[in-house]
């Protein structure tokens, strides 16, 4: 069987021949042979494959197969240690009921509270429907802070739901400080202070939040069909292109622009419910429309099927 | 009184104009309220607590504040000076260094006003807070909100907090003498009242000033050029906040081109916190 290629962090072991040779694994034998000159370099090397075999398809409780924790090592700073499981048959348990050896304290005491936190990260974003990449992404950043230690005395929720904020910007598909307050216990305060500090702490920068982030996430959760979210779209842009809403918000000027699009569509939302969903009040989408109203026709898209004429518009 | 807020701007490193009769007056200081070594002054941290001496002596300064003046632009004149020295105007030789700016930029002719003054003072001595508020008039205390005195004057309008270990934080002076007269006034009602007060350790901890650059400003496009610097995030503040690192000072930034300066210890830095991003904000116009 070929070996694969070993990391640096090992000692490399090469036969003295042939120092470029890359060593074959016999591991029946444990050996690692030189395939130039046949030496055998390694000796009685510990095989780490599984142990089992297993065909069925069936979820045993036990996979005999796996040889230790699923746990990701890369995260945890290689979790090696063991514990005693619970015991079975009758012996492990003593008169009163209560089993023996109740050894299950004290895993990776060291660190511990970033496990909780992982486990609070994945709760979370599992709330948002999240995918696995902006988890593992949360997961990295939370450890580099967590192992800057310059954040120390901050609740590590807070830096949790500032890292998960953060994640979501970078990978971008950025996500409104309410709505992680949705999903979090710490106040959108507490959140923007850590946001700042980590970003200090990590030495790095986000990219500025545009409209168009968050046209998709809105206008499907407001149930708009595509033509409308495409026409918010363009009108927000436009809008900002031409400076209309100057040191406005995103959010509030892409919920401006939902409401115009779908006035102008037949289906008609309120600015109460666009305003629930943006989680933006609806006196501010009703200065930011203010705002885009005079300019209404400039901003639709030309090939946009108006259900209510642009002079027809709400007006308030 | 009526306090001359709008001092010329900070000049770096100007000798005495040629043909000066007095040594070291730079006409542009913004310094001069401090005493320049023109007429002798008395030593400024008297902990002496003569109101009238105080007064005294701020009408002195201000009879010797300059005119405002602005960067090169008028000739310069002194105002009359209390005592001896004779009054005379410097001729604007091309030998006089009139501004360090470099050639190419000019000023912007615009001074940041002082809107807020922080000092602390120490009374120097402990202080019975219950008796203070129960006896002074514009005084509240809540001892189960604030461990301190809150207590107010109208003349300069301010409000001092006032600590039982004798310290004293005095906020909303528009200039540093009207602070320091106010902690006088309160140091004096405290010392009417009873208490052993002296006036140790004057310390002006924080000075705000604003602006207006008079165009509006792309924030966008300055954060994305200075990010080491700035932070704009529009869900959190609608300013960008400028860290600015050669003097320590913090500005927000508005759309508008409202600028806001706070953090300094004098008012120097305000100054020329001003100047540096002044050439900075004109790069971020916005053209439409």
């Amino acid at each position: 069987m070929a070996s694969t290629s070993r990391g640096d962090s090992l000692p490399k072991v090469q036969c003295p021949n042939h120092p470029d040779a890359i060593l074959v694994e016999d591991y029946r034998a444990g050996d690692m042979i030189c395939p130039e000159c046949g030496l055998v370099v390694g000796d009685r090397v510990i095989d780490v494959g599984s142990e089992w075999r297993t065909f069925t398809n069936e979820k045993a409780t036990k996979d005999p197969s796996r040889v230790g924790d699923t746990q990701n090592p890369l995260l945890n700073g290689g979790d090696l240690t063991t514990m005693i499981s619970k015991g079975t048959g009758a012996a492990s348990f003593d008169e009163f009921g209560n089993s023996k050896y109740q050894n299950r304290r004290t895993m990776s005491s060291s660190d511990r509270a970033m496990l909780n936190a992982f486990k609070e990260i994945t709760t979370m974003a599992d709330r948002i429907n999240l995918p696995r990449n902006i988890i593992d992404r949360t997961n990295n950043l939370f450890k580099q802070v967590y192992e800057q230690k310059s954040l120390k005395g901050r609740s590590n929720d807070a830096i949790a739901s500032a890292c998960l904020y953060i994640a979501c910007r970078q990978e971008g598909v950025p996500r409104t400080f309410k709505e992680i307050c949705a999903v979090s216990r710490i106040s959108k305060k507490e959140i923007g202070r850590c946001f700042k500090l980590i970003l200090k702490a990590l030495e790095t920068s986000v990219d500025l939040i545009t409209t168009g982030d968050f046209m998709s996430r809105f206008c499907s959760n407001l149930g708009l069909p595509k033509q409308v979210q495409m026409a918010a779209t363009y009108i927000a842009r436009k809008a900002v292109e031409l400076d209309l809403v100057p040191g406005r918000s995103p959010i509030s000027v892409a919920a401006a622009a939902i409401y115009m699009a779908s006035q102008a569509s037949a289906e008609k939302k309120t600015q109460k419910e666009i305003g629930d969903i943006a989680g933006v009040a609806d006196v501010t989408i009703r200065q930011s429309y203010r705002l885009i109203y005079p300019r209404a026709a400039d901003l639709f898209p030309p090939d946009f099927k108006f259900d209510t004429p642009v002079d027809k518009l709400p007006q308030l | 009184m009526e306090q001359n807020n709008s001092l010329p701007p900070f000049p770096q490193g100007l000798a005495s104009p040629p043909g000066a009769m007095t040594p070291g007056l730079p006409l542009f200081s913004p310094m001069m309220p401090y005493g320049t070594g023109l007429t002798p002054q008395p030593v400024q941290n008297t902990n002496s607590l003569s109101l009238l001496e105080e007064q005294q002596r701020q009408q002195q300064q201000q009879q010797q504040q300059a005119t405002p003046q602005l960067y090169h632009s008028q000739v310069s004149t002194t105002t009359a000076l209390p005592g001896n020295t004779p009054v005379y105007t410097t001729p604007l030789t091309p030998m006089t260094p009139i501004t360090p700016a470099t050639p190419a930029s000019e000023s912007s002719g615009i001074v940041p006003q002082l809107q807020n003054i922080v000092s602390t003072v120490n009374l120097g001595c402990k202080l019975d807070l219950k008796t203070i508020a129960l006896r002074a008039r514009n005084a509240e205390y809540n001892p189960k909100r604030f461990a301190a005195v809150i207590m107010r004057i109208r003349e300069p309008r301010t409000t001092a907090l006032i600590f039982s270990s004798g310290k004293m934080v005095c906020t909303g002076a528009k200039s540093e003498e009207q602070s320091r007269l106010a902690a006088r006034k309160y140091a004096r009602v405290v010392q009417k009242l009873g208490f052993p007060a002296k006036f140790l350790d004057f310390k002006i901890q924080n000075m705000v000033g604003s602006c207006d650059v008079k165009f509006p400003i792309r924030l966008e496009g300055l954060v994305l050029t200075h990010q080491q610097f700035s932070s704009y995030e529009p869900e959190l503040f609608p300013g960008l906040i400028y860290r600015m690192i050669k003097p320590r000072i913090v500005l927000l930034i508005f759309v508008s081109g409202k600028v806001v300066l706070t953090g300094a210890k004098v008012r120097a830095e305000i100054y020329e916190a001003f100047e540096n991003i002044y050439p900075i904000l004109k790069g971020f116009r916005k053209t439409t």
